[in-house]
């Protein structure tokens, strides 16, 4: 508490701020380096063994070598690629007119509008999951639904267990941190560009374009960063949802490393997914940054 | 549903400006696309309600009856009553810690100017982007590692989802911290504050919405956790790890729905209530609170 009373007074000199920095900052940087930097270094230690479970064993790449030469992981990778991005386009395709809606439209609906959404992204992640088994399932209510209107004679098998599923449940779980930094993007819009553009006689479809996607352009950008990158991850949506044949990439981790035990590929795996992730939320964060300096 | 719908209290944005534009949607249309997407918000936990009160094992329509028995079987399961324990255990510890060292870490970097404050930065933020699944397989490799050989467990856990949720506090609160005119505390020390009193008088109440929406997240985000406990919990479970394991083995599904019922309907309602509170409390800076984490995540 004492470093915190420090901060309280404006106008310190030099020596004391950069002391009073070092007090408040100690505990959250040391623990992050001890539990969250080392770690990373220490999985990447176990990627370079030759025998995973001795650190005296000696160095070799042959796991980076195995991990990115297998053609299964490339299939993998190649579905999950496949599979997040249809559900991240599904999701814009949801979440701009929703946060443009709320911003614009919704009057003295916009916050009830976002505590739903944050209400709603409370129900625990794994639950949700089996409940959409529930509503998309052989005898779930979809195809209950479908068989007495009498849309269909049979149960629709693709529903469930198939990368329909997948995407079904990864969009209505990633929903709301799609929302809501478009929302947040949109807010900022000053709503006499659309009446300007309207009397310059621009259409919906120019408004639009040219107005409502460029400005919220760096709101997009971060949801990406924030949905994209666990869904490329996500291995418990497909673990309930998918069938067999649509394995995903936080699947085929998950499978190496605990039941496999193979910590050699498994660890270099890992390893190759969290430099793909890094390198995807930085372009995404330049995108956002050079848009937010464009606007 | 309806939930979601009523209007809630206190109408604190201002109505946003008329815009003279003709829309190619109808008010129909609109309506529609909202009720969809709050059937996509809210019907997974509908379905969890209606299944759990519905006499039969198999989870298909028609309704077979009324019956309560899963809720008794749900309160009987040894097995549940431990993964619950220990997931209130977890998220006990782990709210006031990330609240602690997340506020903290807010204080550091946003009243402070020194070399190497955007690395500070760039690592505080790292936990929110990087995905958990990578966070926690990186941790149970290093928990098990020959040079650190820790038995994984409880603390594990804690541990671990201290780092990957402290940032989200920090982000919220310093969100706040940024939005707050400086020449407030002048102002309080012209007028003969002392630096406790600054703090007490000025800068708490103005950080405290942030503060407590900070502590509701965590708490949900720790309670909810599945890709980190589950790496780093060894042989044990908590209540998203017996969900997973159960619905996998299938033996009694509509338990899972009765448990679930309940820990969904407490949690909505307690964010709910906090959520409205804060509003209350913390007037026209609220809805900033709302879209925080994300705006701070960037």
């Amino acid at each position: 508490m004492a470093a915190v009373q420090a901060t309280a007074a404006p106008g310190r000199p030099r020596r004391r701020t950069r002391g009073g920095a070092f007090a408040i900052l100690f505990a959250p940087v040391s623990l992050l380096l001890v539990l969250f930097l080392v770690p990373m270094l220490l999985m990447f230690q176990v990627s370079t063994l030759v025998d995973p479970f001795d650190p005296s064993s000696g160095s070799t790449f042959q796991h980076f070598a195995n991990v990115l030469t297998d053609p299964l992981n490339r299939t993998i990778a190649i579905t999950t690629f496949l599979i997040a991005t249809t559900a991240m386009v599904l999701m814009l395709a949801i979440a701009i007119p929703l946060a443009s809606f709320m911003v614009f439209r919704a009057g003295r609906w916009e916050l009830p509008l976002l505590l739903a959404l944050v209400v709603a992204d409370e129900l625990n992640p794994v639950v949700r999951i089996w409940a959409w088994r529930m509503i998309l399932g052989r005898q779930g209510i979809v195809n209950w639904l479908l068989q007495t209107t009498g849309i269909t004679d049979a149960p629709v098998e693709w529903l469930i267990f198939t990368p329909f599923a997948v995407v079904v449940v990864l969009s209505a779980g990633y929903l709301t941190y799609t929302t809501i930094p478009i929302y947040a993007a949109m807010k900022a819009i000053d709503p006499a560009l659309f009446e300007a553009s309207v009397d310059l006689g621009a259409g919906w479809w120019t408004r639009t374009r040219k107005i409502l996607i460029p400005l919220a352009a760096p709101g997009i950008f971060v949801a990406m960063i924030l949905v994209y990158v666990p869904m490329l991850t996500d291995f418990v949506s497909p673990d309930l949802v998918a069938g067999t044949g649509s394995t995903m990439m936080g699947q085929r981790v998950t499978q190496l490393i605990l039941e496999g035990a193979d910590w050699g590929n498994g660890s270099a795996l890992t390893f190759v997914l969290l430099v793909a992730t890094i390198l995807l939320s930085v372009v995404a964060y330049r995108l956002a940054r050079l848009n937010r300096i464009q606007t | 549903v309806a939930e979601a719908t009523r209007p809630a209290g206190v109408a604190i944005a201002a109505p946003p400006v008329a815009v003279r534009v003709r829309r190619g949607a109808s008010i129909g249309a609109r309506a529609l696309f909202i009720l969809a997407v709050l059937a996509i918000l809210f019907g997974p936990l509908v379905i969890l309600v209606l299944f759990s009160f519905n006499d039969s094992t198999i989870l298909s329509f028609p309704w077979a009856g009324f019956t309560t028995r899963w809720y008794r079987q749900a309160f009987e399961d040894p097995q549940l009553r431990t993964a619950l324990w220990n997931s209130i255990v977890v998220s006990f510890a782990v709210a006031p810690l990330c609240l602690v060292i997340g506020t903290l870490a807010a204080f550091g970097l946003t009243r402070f100017r020194f070399r190497g404050r955007g690395a500070v930065a760039g690592l505080v933020g790292a936990p929110l982007v990087l995905p958990w699944l990578v966070i926690g397989i990186a941790a149970l490799l290093a928990y098990r590692h020959r040079w650190v050989d820790l038995d994984l467990g409880l603390g594990t856990v804690i541990a671990t989802q201290l780092i990957c949720t402290f940032p989200l506090v920090t982000a919220i609160v310093a969100a706040q911290l940024f939005r707050f005119d400086r020449l407030q505390e002048e102002a309080a020390i012209d007028l003969g504050c002392s630096r406790l009193q600054v703090l007490r008088y000025v800068i708490l109440p103005h950080i405290a919405p942030a503060v407590a929406a900070g502590a509701i997240f965590a708490f949900t985000w720790s309670f909810n956790n599945f890709e980190i406990s589950f790496f780093t919990i060894g042989f044990q479970q908590t209540f998203p790890i017996w969900v997973y394991s159960t619905v996998r083995d299938s033996e009694h599904l509509p338990v899972v729905n009765a448990i679930s019922t309940v820990i969904s309907i407490v949690q909505v309602l307690l964010i709910w209530g906090a959520l409205k509170l804060m509003r209350a409390r913390g007037g026209a800076s609220a809805p900033g609170v709302d879209v925080g984490p994300v705006r701070g995540a960037a």
